[in-house]
């Protein structure tokens, strides 16, 4: 009998846990510990942020499906680990801290076989002085209660705007190594929708920050792409839409500080400047968890297993952009300190970005980390669960499933507004995510044909198709294992 | 020079019947690019 303790019901651990238990025999324990009880369709938190959607359109509860499923649930958190166990019993485990009930606060020891650390991000608002959640008129869409905020905030524009009030609407990245700029580009895009719904457009100056070098860059260091009969870069087919809206942009901004209205920012020229707002929406850092770790001996072993997120089969050394390759990126996602660990999504520490540093003339580094999806979060989850089950079933002590970011495409579908006859959306893949100068050194890295870009209302259907066909798959519906991650 | 979105495109873009096909074809499209596999990088066959 083997256990398998997943941190984390994210896209990432629910992932795991499920093709886990649909795999793995009764006899072995599959058990999931989160601090969040239900489970989250995140890209849909952009229609939370816009009031076209409610929290409840994107998230279900997870403890009445694991206790259906046969997956154990503990609704706590990861305070330290123990991979080699203590002096009283040699059994690897975490300690975890209950954050729910007459249990809240308690510790206990969950043991494992195998460990997954699907914990994702930290949202690190704390390292951009003034940023906070519904404080200062900044907003975030990073979870659905943020994004209801971001929503009630937004409203209270609208109406003021109704009233003949003209506003200034800053969207973007809060600190100068945030990711997730698709995230923020969605955003923009639905809420310049939304204001020409309510007839208010004229009445908003709308300006996209962020620490990009060019538009569309995307923590990805942009890319070459098909668009119709057309190739281009990222950046010509992002300036294109923000013209198209009227969407000013300032670029290479690392925001330093939030004030009631006001974002401070370092550009790459290292110019302090600032830009006045009535409602924002910008995106932090985002940061690994701090967590401890602890060998037998109780001595601290933190830097076997972490840097910033965790360590996992990547090339960590330091070199510059010049060197980085694929192979640089992880492919199985095991710990090389301890085999029966493992980061898949957000978890895992990257060897490097993908962007190209750059620093301002201060030396203040402003340029995107990078970012790491729902898909190859999901794809990655799969794979670890794949290599866990063939080691419990002795099928094989080599791990056979592999999936590097630099051998994987990914697929983003931005919605750049809501409706079913007047939406729209930004359909952008890329093959690879990483890009593979030696392979495609002609076309940025990547290949053409498969990283294409597409305009329109059939993007905004996909995205919302997406949405149900997700949301099914999560819930463990019949025949969910069919629709792909 | 900034690339512009001309009214023929627009129209596309928002015709519904243009853009079911457009779905039908970009959901195969994407389907192939993103289950179409993936590996390594650093074993090269």
């Amino acid at each position: 009998m083997a256990k398998v303790v997943i941190l984390g019901a994210g896209i990432s651990g629910h992932v795991a846990a499920s093709h886990l238990r649909r795999k793995l025999g009764k006899e072995h324990k599959v058990v999931v510990v989160s601090p969040n009880g239900n489970y989250q369709w995140v890209p849909s938190n952009i229609w939370v942020g816009i009031g076209r959607m409610k929290p409840k359109d994107l998230l279900f509860p997870l403890a009445p499906l694991y206790k259906k499923k046969g997956i154990g649930f503990i609704r706590g958190k990861a305070v330290t680990f123990h991979p080699e166990g203590d002096t009283e019993n040699s059994s690897p485990y975490v300690n975890i801290e209950y954050v729910l009930g007459e249990d809240k606060g308690k510790r206990e020891k969950v043991t494992y076989d195998y460990l997954i650390n699907a914990t994702g991000p930290r949202l690190a608002f704390n390292l951009t002085e003034g940023l906070l959640p519904a404080t200062n008129k900044a907003y975030s869409v990073c979870t659905y209660d943020h994004a209801e905020h971001a929503w009630k905030g937004l409203q209270e524009l609208i109406v003021s705007m109704k009233k003949g009030q003209k506003v200034k609407i800053l969207i973007g990245t809060g600190h100068a190594k945030a990711t997730c700029q698709g995230a923020a580009f969605e955003y923009i895009l639905n809420v310049e929708q939304e204001l020409r719904r309510h007839k208010v457009r004229d009445m908003a100056e709308i300006t996209w920050i962020a620490n990009e070098h060019k538009l569309g860059d995307f923590g990805m260091d942009g890319m070459l792409l098909t668009y119709g009969s057309n190739i281009m870069k990222s950046n010509e087919m992002v300036e294109m839409i923000f013209e198209d809206r009227g969407i000013k942009w300032i670029l290479g901004a690392g925001v330093h500080k939030i004030e009631d209205g006001v974002a401070h920012y370092e550009n790459l020229e290292g110019e302090y400047k600032s830009e006045d707002y009535d409602f924002a929406m910008l995106i932090p850092a985002f940061t690994g968890h701090g967590f401890k770790a602890y060998n037998k001996d109780n001595d601290d072993i933190t830097e076997k297993l972490f840097k910033g997120f965790m360590i996992v089969d990547a090339d960590y050394t330091a070199k510059p952009y010049e060197q980085w390759s694929v192979q640089d990126w992880p492919e199985t996602y095991q710990n090389p300190s301890y085999a029966n660990i493992f980061a898949p999504g957000i978890a895992f520490a990257p060897p490097h970005a993908i962007s190209k540093p750059r620093v301002s003339k201060n030396g203040t580094a402003i340029s995107p980390s990078p970012p790491r999806t729902g898909m190859p979060s999901g794809i990655t989850a799969k794979l670890v669960a794949d290599n866990i089950i063939d080691l419990i079933q002795g099928k094989s002590k080599e791990l056979h499933h592999k999936g590097s970011m630099g051998n994987m495409g990914a697929a983003c579908i931005a919605s750049a507004g809501y409706g079913m006859t007047s939406g729209s959306g930004v359909s952008i893949t890329t093959y690879p995510i990483v890009p593979d100068f030696k392979k495609y050194p002609d076309t940025h890295g990547r290949k053409l044909g498969k990283t294409f870009g597409e305009i329109g209302l059939a993007g905004h259907w996909l995205k919302l198709a997406l949405h149900y066909a997700f949301l099914y798959k999560a819930k463990m519906k019949p025949f969910w294992w069919l629709i792909p991650e | 020079m900034v690339r512009r979105i001309s009214k023929y495109k627009k129209f596309v873009m928002g015709n519904p019947v243009i853009q079911f096909f457009k779905f039908l074809w970009l959901s195969l499209k994407i389907l192939i690019i993103v289950a179409g596999g993936h590996g390594g990088t650093r074993k090269v066959s």
